[in-house]
Protein backbone atom coordinates (compact mmCIF):
# COMPACT_ATOMS: atom_id res chain seq x y z
CA UNK A 1 0.00 0.00 0.00
CA UNK A 2 2.96 2.19 -0.44
CA UNK A 3 2.32 3.00 -3.89
CA UNK A 4 -0.20 5.17 -4.93
CA UNK A 5 -2.86 4.84 -7.64
CA UNK A 6 -2.93 8.21 -9.80
CA UNK A 7 -5.26 9.28 -12.64
CA UNK A 8 -3.49 12.66 -13.93
CA UNK A 9 -4.72 14.30 -17.10
CA UNK A 10 -1.52 16.26 -17.62
CA UNK A 11 -1.71 18.65 -21.05
CA UNK A 12 -5.50 17.43 -21.86
CA UNK A 13 -4.15 13.47 -21.69
CA UNK A 14 -5.18 11.02 -19.22
CA UNK A 15 -2.80 9.06 -17.38
CA UNK A 16 -3.32 6.35 -15.05
CA UNK A 17 -0.40 5.54 -13.10
CA UNK A 18 0.93 3.61 -9.94
CA UNK A 19 3.69 5.87 -8.19
CA UNK A 20 5.73 5.51 -4.51
CA UNK A 21 3.22 7.61 -2.33
CA UNK A 22 6.64 10.09 -1.15
CA UNK A 23 6.83 10.99 -5.40
CA UNK A 24 6.46 14.63 -5.92
CA UNK A 25 4.76 16.31 -9.07
CA UNK A 26 7.86 16.64 -10.22
CA UNK A 27 9.38 13.23 -9.92
CA UNK A 28 6.18 12.18 -12.11
CA UNK A 29 6.60 14.36 -14.62
CA UNK A 30 9.86 14.08 -15.51
CA UNK A 31 10.44 10.19 -14.50
CA UNK A 32 7.01 8.82 -15.37
CA UNK A 33 5.64 10.72 -18.23
CA UNK A 34 8.94 11.81 -19.94
CA UNK A 35 8.22 15.18 -19.76
CA UNK A 36 11.70 16.97 -18.87
CA UNK A 37 10.73 19.83 -20.30
CA UNK A 38 9.83 21.10 -16.34
CA UNK A 39 13.10 20.93 -14.85
CA UNK A 40 14.57 19.96 -11.16
CA UNK A 41 16.94 22.66 -9.64
CA UNK A 42 16.42 23.47 -6.02
CA UNK A 43 13.90 20.84 -4.83
CA UNK A 44 13.01 23.39 -1.92
CA UNK A 45 10.16 25.59 -3.65
CA UNK A 46 12.31 28.66 -3.15
CA UNK A 47 13.42 28.90 -7.14
CA UNK A 48 10.36 28.66 -8.81
CA UNK A 49 12.03 26.48 -11.85
CA UNK A 50 9.81 23.54 -11.40
CA UNK A 51 6.47 25.57 -11.67
CA UNK A 52 3.87 23.90 -13.53
CA UNK A 53 0.11 24.94 -13.46
CA UNK A 54 -2.32 22.49 -11.73
CA UNK A 55 -5.99 23.23 -11.57
CA UNK A 56 -5.23 26.77 -13.28
CA UNK A 57 -2.65 28.10 -10.82
CA UNK A 58 0.75 28.23 -10.46
CA UNK A 59 3.11 25.39 -8.14
CA UNK A 60 6.13 24.42 -7.52
CA UNK A 61 5.80 20.94 -8.57
CA UNK A 62 8.86 20.11 -6.05
CA UNK A 63 6.82 20.59 -3.06
CA UNK A 64 3.35 19.34 -4.21
CA UNK A 65 2.97 15.16 -3.73
CA UNK A 66 1.85 13.42 -7.08
CA UNK A 67 -0.79 11.62 -4.63
CA UNK A 68 -2.35 15.03 -3.71
CA UNK A 69 -2.94 15.39 -7.42
CA UNK A 70 -5.39 12.97 -7.87
CA UNK A 71 -8.35 13.44 -10.62
CA UNK A 72 -6.38 16.76 -11.04
CA UNK A 73 -4.77 18.85 -14.53
CA UNK A 74 -1.69 19.34 -14.96
CA UNK A 75 -0.23 21.83 -17.85
CA UNK A 76 3.35 21.66 -18.23
CA UNK A 77 5.45 24.01 -20.77
CA UNK A 78 5.12 21.19 -23.41
CA UNK A 79 1.31 21.72 -23.54
CA UNK A 80 1.36 25.20 -24.50
CA UNK A 81 2.18 25.41 -27.81
CA UNK A 82 -0.62 24.16 -30.57
CA UNK A 83 1.22 22.27 -33.14
CA UNK A 84 3.97 23.98 -34.59
CA UNK A 85 2.40 27.33 -33.48
CA UNK A 86 4.03 28.50 -30.30
CA UNK A 87 2.26 29.94 -27.59
CA UNK A 88 1.91 33.71 -27.69
CA UNK A 89 4.14 34.05 -24.60
CA UNK A 90 6.77 31.77 -25.93
CA UNK A 91 6.97 33.55 -28.99
CA UNK A 92 7.74 36.86 -26.95
CA UNK A 93 10.57 35.53 -24.84
CA UNK A 94 12.26 34.11 -28.29
CA UNK A 95 11.63 37.96 -29.74
CA UNK A 96 12.45 39.72 -27.21
CA UNK A 97 15.41 38.00 -26.27
CA UNK A 98 14.25 37.05 -23.00
CA UNK A 99 16.20 33.54 -22.81
CA UNK A 100 19.94 33.29 -21.86
CA UNK A 101 21.10 29.69 -20.46
CA UNK A 102 17.30 28.95 -20.60
CA UNK A 103 17.14 26.72 -17.26
CA UNK A 104 14.43 28.65 -15.40
CA UNK A 105 12.40 29.76 -19.02
CA UNK A 106 9.93 26.54 -18.33
CA UNK A 107 9.09 27.85 -15.06
CA UNK A 108 9.17 31.34 -15.86
CA UNK A 109 6.60 30.55 -18.71
CA UNK A 110 4.50 28.41 -16.90
CA UNK A 111 4.30 30.96 -13.71
CA UNK A 112 3.51 34.20 -16.33
CA UNK A 113 0.64 31.86 -18.18
CA UNK A 114 -0.91 31.08 -14.87
CA UNK A 115 -0.73 34.82 -13.72
CA UNK A 116 -2.03 35.84 -17.21
CA UNK A 117 -4.84 33.62 -17.17
CA UNK A 118 -5.96 35.78 -14.10
CA UNK A 119 -4.42 38.99 -14.91
CA UNK A 120 -4.93 39.79 -18.55
CA UNK A 121 -3.84 43.30 -18.29
CA UNK A 122 -1.06 43.39 -15.62
CA UNK A 123 1.19 46.59 -14.43
CA UNK A 124 5.13 45.87 -15.29
CA UNK A 125 4.71 46.07 -11.51
CA UNK A 126 2.45 43.08 -11.11
CA UNK A 127 4.49 41.33 -13.54
CA UNK A 128 7.58 41.40 -11.57
CA UNK A 129 5.71 40.82 -7.98
CA UNK A 130 4.35 37.50 -9.79
CA UNK A 131 7.55 36.30 -10.90
CA UNK A 132 9.48 37.16 -7.39
CA UNK A 133 9.17 33.44 -6.94
CA UNK A 134 10.56 31.91 -9.88
CA UNK A 135 14.47 32.79 -9.82
CA UNK A 136 16.68 33.68 -13.34
CA UNK A 137 20.28 34.34 -12.76
CA UNK A 138 21.22 35.16 -16.41
CA UNK A 139 19.27 37.79 -17.49
CA UNK A 140 18.41 40.93 -15.02
CA UNK A 141 14.54 40.14 -15.88
CA UNK A 142 14.40 43.16 -17.57
CA UNK A 143 14.15 41.30 -20.81
CA UNK A 144 11.21 38.78 -19.32
CA UNK A 145 9.16 41.36 -17.88
CA UNK A 146 9.06 43.24 -21.28
CA UNK A 147 8.45 39.60 -23.10
CA UNK A 148 5.41 38.72 -20.20
CA UNK A 149 4.29 42.38 -21.03
CA UNK A 150 4.02 42.08 -24.76
CA UNK A 151 2.59 38.74 -24.47
CA UNK A 152 -0.20 40.37 -22.54
CA UNK A 153 -0.74 42.80 -25.02
CA UNK A 154 -0.79 39.93 -27.58
CA UNK A 155 -3.32 37.63 -25.65
CA UNK A 156 -6.35 40.07 -24.63
CA UNK A 157 -5.61 40.98 -28.37
CA UNK A 158 -6.48 37.48 -29.40
CA UNK A 159 -9.47 37.46 -26.70
CA UNK A 160 -10.92 40.44 -28.45
CA UNK A 161 -11.21 39.42 -31.76
CA UNK A 162 -12.13 35.50 -30.39
CA UNK B 1 11.41 4.88 2.86
CA UNK B 2 7.94 3.23 2.62
CA UNK B 3 5.78 6.12 2.76
CA UNK B 4 2.06 5.53 2.92
CA UNK B 5 -0.76 8.10 1.64
CA UNK B 6 -3.87 7.88 3.30
CA UNK B 7 -6.87 10.00 1.92
CA UNK B 8 -9.80 10.34 4.17
CA UNK B 9 -12.95 12.34 2.92
CA UNK B 10 -14.54 13.31 6.35
CA UNK B 11 -13.14 14.71 9.20
CA UNK B 12 -14.35 12.13 11.14
CA UNK B 13 -12.54 9.79 9.12
CA UNK B 14 -9.22 12.04 9.24
CA UNK B 15 -9.50 11.50 12.97
CA UNK B 16 -9.67 7.81 13.13
CA UNK B 17 -7.34 7.83 10.77
CA UNK B 18 -4.99 9.67 12.68
CA UNK B 19 -5.93 7.87 16.35
CA UNK B 20 -5.35 4.49 14.51
CA UNK B 21 -1.73 5.26 13.59
CA UNK B 22 -0.47 7.16 16.77
CA UNK B 23 2.57 9.53 16.37
CA UNK B 24 3.65 8.05 13.24
CA UNK B 25 1.37 9.46 10.79
CA UNK B 26 0.92 12.95 9.97
CA UNK B 27 -1.28 15.33 8.54
CA UNK B 28 -0.66 17.03 5.42
CA UNK B 29 -2.39 20.07 4.02
CA UNK B 30 -0.33 22.37 1.08
CA UNK B 31 3.08 20.05 1.80
CA UNK B 32 4.65 23.19 1.85
CA UNK B 33 6.43 22.60 5.24
CA UNK B 34 5.91 19.12 5.21
CA UNK B 35 7.56 17.77 2.15
CA UNK B 36 10.40 19.50 2.12
CA UNK B 37 11.42 19.19 5.47
CA UNK B 38 10.91 15.42 5.18
CA UNK B 39 12.77 15.36 1.89
CA UNK B 40 15.85 17.86 3.71
CA UNK B 41 15.93 15.33 6.44
CA UNK B 42 15.40 12.15 4.24
CA UNK B 43 13.08 11.18 7.18
CA UNK B 44 9.42 10.95 6.28
CA UNK B 45 6.68 9.97 8.71
CA UNK B 46 5.39 6.75 7.69
CA UNK B 47 2.20 7.70 6.66
CA UNK B 48 0.59 11.23 5.80
CA UNK B 49 -2.87 11.65 6.15
CA UNK B 50 -4.48 14.21 3.42
CA UNK B 51 -6.65 17.05 4.59
CA UNK B 52 -7.56 18.65 1.10
CA UNK B 53 -10.56 16.21 0.13
CA UNK B 54 -11.93 17.26 3.42
CA UNK B 55 -15.23 19.35 2.87
CA UNK B 56 -15.60 22.76 3.89
CA UNK B 57 -11.88 23.76 5.58
CA UNK B 58 -11.52 25.96 2.74
CA UNK B 59 -13.64 28.65 2.94
CA UNK B 60 -13.72 32.58 4.32
CA UNK B 61 -16.92 32.92 6.14
CA UNK B 62 -17.68 35.72 7.85
CA UNK B 63 -18.50 39.94 7.68
CA UNK B 64 -19.12 42.72 9.31
CA UNK B 65 -17.18 41.87 12.75
CA UNK B 66 -16.80 38.22 12.79
CA UNK B 67 -14.77 35.76 10.46
CA UNK B 68 -13.76 32.39 10.34
CA UNK B 69 -10.56 31.16 8.32
CA UNK B 70 -11.12 27.47 7.33
CA UNK B 71 -7.88 25.72 7.94
CA UNK B 72 -7.33 25.04 3.89
CA UNK B 73 -7.86 28.66 2.94
CA UNK B 74 -4.43 29.56 0.99
CA UNK B 75 -2.69 32.07 1.32
CA UNK B 76 -3.36 33.43 -2.23
CA UNK B 77 -7.20 33.35 -0.78
CA UNK B 78 -6.33 35.82 1.67
CA UNK B 79 -4.86 37.98 -0.40
CA UNK B 80 -6.83 38.52 -2.75
CA UNK B 81 -9.96 38.62 -0.34
CA UNK B 82 -12.12 41.78 -0.58
CA UNK B 83 -14.08 41.37 2.74
CA UNK B 84 -10.17 42.05 4.25
CA UNK B 85 -9.49 45.45 1.88
CA UNK B 86 -9.29 48.44 4.50
CA UNK B 87 -9.42 48.26 7.90
CA UNK B 88 -7.94 44.47 8.37
CA UNK B 89 -5.63 44.92 5.76
CA UNK B 90 -2.83 43.31 7.70
CA UNK B 91 -4.42 40.36 7.02
CA UNK B 92 -3.95 40.30 2.97
CA UNK B 93 -0.16 42.02 3.88
CA UNK B 94 0.89 39.11 6.09
CA UNK B 95 -0.53 36.65 3.15
CA UNK B 96 1.11 38.37 0.38
CA UNK B 97 4.97 38.14 1.64
CA UNK B 98 4.97 34.19 2.15
CA UNK B 99 7.07 33.21 -0.84
CA UNK B 100 6.16 33.62 -4.65
CA UNK B 101 2.58 32.78 -6.27
CA UNK B 102 3.78 29.60 -6.26
CA UNK B 103 3.70 28.43 -2.58
CA UNK B 104 1.12 30.97 -1.79
CA UNK B 105 -1.19 28.86 -4.39
CA UNK B 106 -1.05 25.77 -2.20
CA UNK B 107 0.14 26.26 1.32
CA UNK B 108 -2.30 27.40 4.11
CA UNK B 109 -3.08 29.41 6.86
CA UNK B 110 -3.79 26.57 9.40
CA UNK B 111 -0.52 24.93 8.02
CA UNK B 112 1.46 28.32 8.90
CA UNK B 113 0.22 28.16 12.40
CA UNK B 114 0.13 24.29 13.37
CA UNK B 115 3.87 24.13 11.56
CA UNK B 116 4.61 26.67 14.29
CA UNK B 117 7.59 28.21 13.32
CA UNK B 118 8.44 31.20 15.10
CA UNK B 119 8.97 33.38 12.06
CA UNK B 120 5.27 32.00 10.75
CA UNK B 121 3.97 35.20 9.25
CA UNK B 122 0.42 34.49 9.88
CA UNK B 123 0.51 34.61 13.64
CA UNK B 124 1.33 38.49 14.64
CA UNK B 125 -1.94 39.78 12.92
CA UNK B 126 -3.80 37.01 14.07
CA UNK B 127 -3.00 37.07 17.88
CA UNK B 128 -3.66 40.79 17.23
CA UNK B 129 -7.13 40.02 16.66
CA UNK B 130 -7.66 37.98 19.96
CA UNK B 131 -7.93 34.33 16.98
CA UNK B 132 -9.20 31.10 18.11
CA UNK B 133 -8.63 27.88 16.36
CA UNK B 134 -10.33 25.07 16.21
CA UNK B 135 -9.20 21.21 17.03
CA UNK B 136 -11.35 18.39 16.24
CA UNK B 137 -9.98 15.12 17.83
CA UNK B 138 -10.46 11.71 19.09
CA UNK B 139 -11.39 13.32 22.23
CA UNK B 140 -14.40 15.44 20.46
CA UNK B 141 -14.01 19.97 19.70
CA UNK B 142 -12.30 22.12 21.59
CA UNK B 143 -11.39 26.08 20.72
CA UNK B 144 -8.13 27.25 22.27
CA UNK B 145 -6.87 30.86 22.06
CA UNK B 146 -4.07 31.05 19.43
CA UNK B 147 -1.66 32.90 22.10
CA UNK B 148 -1.71 29.63 24.22
CA UNK B 149 -2.20 27.01 20.80
CA UNK B 150 1.63 27.84 19.52
CA UNK B 151 3.86 27.14 22.41
CA UNK B 152 7.43 27.91 21.68
CA UNK B 153 9.09 26.96 18.17
CA UNK B 154 7.46 23.70 16.39
CA UNK B 155 5.57 22.76 19.78
CA UNK B 156 1.96 23.49 19.81
CA UNK B 157 -1.37 22.65 22.22
CA UNK B 158 -2.61 19.99 19.01
CA UNK B 159 -2.30 16.07 20.00
CA UNK B 160 -1.34 14.34 17.03
CA UNK B 161 -4.92 13.08 15.91
CA UNK B 162 -6.59 16.59 16.31
CA UNK B 163 -7.15 18.24 12.82
CA UNK B 164 -7.79 22.02 13.04
CA UNK B 165 -11.03 23.11 11.48
CA UNK B 166 -10.73 26.73 11.48
CA UNK B 167 -9.42 30.06 12.71
CA UNK B 168 -12.28 32.14 13.99
CA UNK B 169 -11.43 36.08 15.25
CA UNK B 170 -13.65 39.19 15.91
CA UNK B 171 -12.81 42.84 14.92
CA UNK B 172 -13.01 45.49 17.47
CA UNK B 173 -16.03 46.90 17.35
CA UNK B 174 -14.93 50.95 16.92
CA UNK B 175 -12.83 52.04 14.07
CA UNK B 176 -9.46 51.25 13.52
CA UNK B 177 -7.46 50.04 11.28
CA UNK B 178 -4.12 47.61 11.23
CA UNK B 179 -0.78 47.06 9.33
CA UNK B 180 1.70 44.60 9.47
CA UNK B 181 5.71 45.08 8.36
CA UNK B 182 8.25 42.48 7.82
CA UNK B 183 11.96 42.35 7.46
CA UNK B 184 14.27 40.05 5.60
CA UNK B 185 17.52 40.40 3.58
CA UNK B 186 15.39 41.36 0.41
CA UNK B 187 12.00 42.13 -0.23
CA UNK B 188 10.78 38.72 -1.93
CA UNK B 189 11.19 35.39 -0.62
CA UNK B 190 12.42 35.53 2.14
CA UNK B 191 11.76 34.17 5.79
CA UNK B 192 11.41 37.10 8.13
CA UNK B 193 13.68 37.92 10.40
CA UNK B 194 11.27 40.60 12.14
CA UNK B 195 7.89 40.35 11.95
CA UNK B 196 5.42 43.64 12.81
CA UNK B 197 1.42 43.47 13.13
CA UNK B 198 -0.69 45.86 14.89
CA UNK B 199 -4.33 46.95 15.20
CA UNK B 200 -4.86 50.43 16.18
CA UNK B 201 -8.20 52.03 17.81
CA UNK B 202 -8.96 56.29 18.19
CA UNK B 203 -10.77 57.52 20.47
CA UNK B 204 -13.20 60.49 19.35
CA UNK B 205 -10.98 63.15 21.26
CA UNK B 206 -7.71 62.04 18.70
CA UNK B 207 -6.25 59.60 21.42
CA UNK B 208 -4.93 56.15 20.60
CA UNK B 209 -7.10 53.13 22.04
CA UNK B 210 -6.86 49.70 22.18
CA UNK B 211 -3.90 49.46 20.43
CA UNK B 212 -2.47 45.91 19.80
CA UNK B 213 1.20 45.01 18.48
CA UNK B 214 2.63 41.52 18.29
CA UNK B 215 5.69 40.73 16.82
CA UNK B 216 7.27 37.27 15.71
CA UNK B 217 10.58 36.21 14.70
CA UNK B 218 12.07 37.97 17.31
CA UNK B 219 12.16 34.76 19.87
CA UNK B 220 10.91 31.77 20.11
CA UNK B 221 7.44 32.38 19.48
CA UNK B 222 5.05 35.88 18.30
CA UNK B 223 4.11 37.37 21.21
CA UNK B 224 1.54 40.70 22.01
CA UNK B 225 3.90 43.48 22.75
CA UNK B 226 1.60 44.28 26.07
CA UNK B 227 4.19 46.70 28.09
CA UNK B 228 3.74 48.23 24.39
CA UNK B 229 0.00 48.36 24.29
CA UNK B 230 -0.65 50.06 27.78
CA UNK B 231 1.68 52.69 27.06
CA UNK B 232 -0.22 54.12 24.07
CA UNK B 233 -3.32 53.71 25.89
CA UNK B 234 -4.46 56.95 25.38
CA UNK B 235 -2.03 58.79 23.91
CA UNK B 236 -1.94 61.36 20.88
CA UNK B 237 0.47 59.93 18.41
CA UNK B 238 4.18 62.65 19.05
CA UNK B 239 7.55 61.98 17.68
CA UNK B 240 8.50 60.89 21.96
CA UNK B 241 5.26 58.33 21.87
CA UNK B 242 6.85 56.98 18.87
CA UNK B 243 10.30 57.02 19.95
CA UNK B 244 9.42 55.29 23.42
CA UNK B 245 7.56 52.93 21.16
CA UNK B 246 10.66 51.94 19.64
CA UNK B 247 12.70 51.06 23.29
CA UNK B 248 9.84 49.19 24.50
CA UNK B 249 9.59 46.76 21.58
CA UNK B 250 13.08 46.24 21.37
CA UNK B 251 13.69 45.68 24.70
CA UNK B 252 10.88 43.05 25.03
CA UNK B 253 12.38 41.49 21.70
CA UNK B 254 14.10 38.26 22.92
CA UNK B 255 15.80 37.28 19.92
CA UNK B 256 18.75 34.75 18.64
CA UNK B 257 21.69 35.31 16.17
CA UNK B 258 21.68 33.37 13.08
CA UNK B 259 22.76 32.81 9.29
CA UNK B 260 19.69 35.46 8.77
CA UNK B 261 20.95 37.75 11.43
CA UNK B 262 22.48 39.03 14.42
CA UNK B 263 20.46 39.16 17.54
CA UNK B 264 21.18 42.58 17.89
CA UNK B 265 20.25 44.02 15.00
CA UNK B 266 17.13 41.89 15.13
CA UNK B 267 16.80 43.92 18.41
CA UNK B 268 16.91 46.96 16.48
CA UNK B 269 14.38 46.28 13.56
CA UNK B 270 12.17 45.59 16.82
CA UNK B 271 11.90 48.87 17.66
CA UNK B 272 11.88 50.69 13.96
CA UNK B 273 9.13 48.34 13.23
CA UNK B 274 7.10 48.73 16.32
CA UNK B 275 7.23 52.28 15.36
CA UNK B 276 6.73 52.33 11.59
CA UNK B 277 3.25 49.85 12.70
CA UNK B 278 1.87 52.17 14.80
CA UNK B 279 2.23 54.88 12.60
CA UNK B 280 1.09 53.45 9.63
CA UNK B 281 -1.87 52.12 11.34
CA UNK B 282 -3.04 55.79 12.70
CA UNK B 283 -2.38 57.37 9.36
CA UNK B 284 -4.54 54.13 8.08
CA UNK B 285 -7.33 54.85 10.50
CA UNK B 286 -9.07 58.18 8.51
CA UNK B 287 -8.97 56.19 5.07
CA UNK B 288 -10.82 53.08 6.39
CA UNK B 289 -14.45 52.78 5.74
CA UNK B 290 -15.34 51.44 9.30
CA UNK B 291 -16.91 53.59 11.21
CA UNK B 292 -19.52 52.71 12.52
CA UNK B 293 -20.18 55.70 15.07
CA UNK B 294 -20.68 57.80 11.93
CA UNK B 295 -23.70 55.47 10.33
C1 LIG C 1 9.83 28.73 -0.66
C2 LIG C 1 9.05 28.87 0.61
C3 LIG C 1 8.89 30.11 1.17
C4 LIG C 1 8.17 30.27 2.36
N1 LIG C 1 8.06 31.52 2.88
C5 LIG C 1 7.37 31.69 4.03
C6 LIG C 1 7.22 33.00 4.58
O1 LIG C 1 7.71 33.99 4.03
N2 LIG C 1 6.51 33.13 5.74
C7 LIG C 1 5.95 32.06 6.37
O2 LIG C 1 5.31 32.25 7.39
N3 LIG C 1 6.08 30.81 5.87
C8 LIG C 1 6.78 30.60 4.72
N4 LIG C 1 6.93 29.34 4.22
C9 LIG C 1 6.42 28.19 4.99
C10 LIG C 1 5.08 27.59 4.58
O3 LIG C 1 4.76 27.85 3.25
C11 LIG C 1 3.92 28.04 5.48
O4 LIG C 1 4.20 27.77 6.82
C12 LIG C 1 2.62 27.34 5.07
O5 LIG C 1 1.56 28.15 5.48
C13 LIG C 1 2.41 25.93 5.59
O6 LIG C 1 1.14 25.46 5.14
P1 LIG C 1 0.97 24.06 4.36
O7 LIG C 1 -0.47 23.93 4.07
O8 LIG C 1 1.88 23.95 3.21
O9 LIG C 1 1.43 23.08 5.53
P2 LIG C 1 1.89 21.55 5.50
O10 LIG C 1 3.29 21.45 5.07
O11 LIG C 1 0.89 20.72 4.81
O12 LIG C 1 1.79 21.25 7.07
C14 LIG C 1 2.63 21.88 8.01
C15 LIG C 1 2.47 21.20 9.38
O13 LIG C 1 1.18 21.47 9.93
C16 LIG C 1 0.41 20.27 10.08
N5 LIG C 1 -0.93 20.64 9.61
C17 LIG C 1 -1.23 21.32 8.47
N6 LIG C 1 -2.55 21.59 8.42
C18 LIG C 1 -3.10 21.07 9.54
C19 LIG C 1 -4.44 21.05 10.08
N7 LIG C 1 -5.47 21.63 9.44
N8 LIG C 1 -4.66 20.42 11.27
C20 LIG C 1 -3.62 19.84 11.92
N9 LIG C 1 -2.34 19.85 11.47
C21 LIG C 1 -2.09 20.46 10.30
C22 LIG C 1 1.12 19.22 9.26
O14 LIG C 1 0.98 17.95 9.83
C23 LIG C 1 2.56 19.69 9.32
O15 LIG C 1 3.16 19.27 10.51
C24 LIG C 1 7.62 29.15 3.02
C25 LIG C 1 7.76 27.89 2.43
C26 LIG C 1 8.46 27.74 1.25
C27 LIG C 1 8.59 26.37 0.65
Amino acid sequence: MTEVQLDLTVNGRRHRLSVPAHYSLLDVLRDELELTGTKTNCLEAECGVCTVVLDGKSVASCAVLAAQCQGREVTTVEGLAEGAALHPLQEAFVEFGAVQCGYCIPGMIMTAKAFLDENPRPTREAVREAIAGTLCRCTGYQKIVDAIMAASQRLSQQGERA
Amino acid sequence: MKLEFLAPQTLQDAVTMAKARGDAARFIAGGTDLVIQARKSGTWPEAVINLQQIPDLGEIKGSGQNFSLGSLVTHRQIEREGRFAGALEALRESACVIGGHQVRNVATVGGNLCNASPAADMVPILLCLNAEVALAGSEGRRVVPLASFIEGPRKTKRAHDEVMTEIAFSAPAQKFASAFLKGGRRRAMEISIVAMAGVVSVSRDGKLTDVRLAMGAAGPKAIRLTEVEKFLEGKALSKDVLEETGRLAAAAASPIDDVRASASFRRHLAGVYARRVVELSWNRISEVGNDRSAA
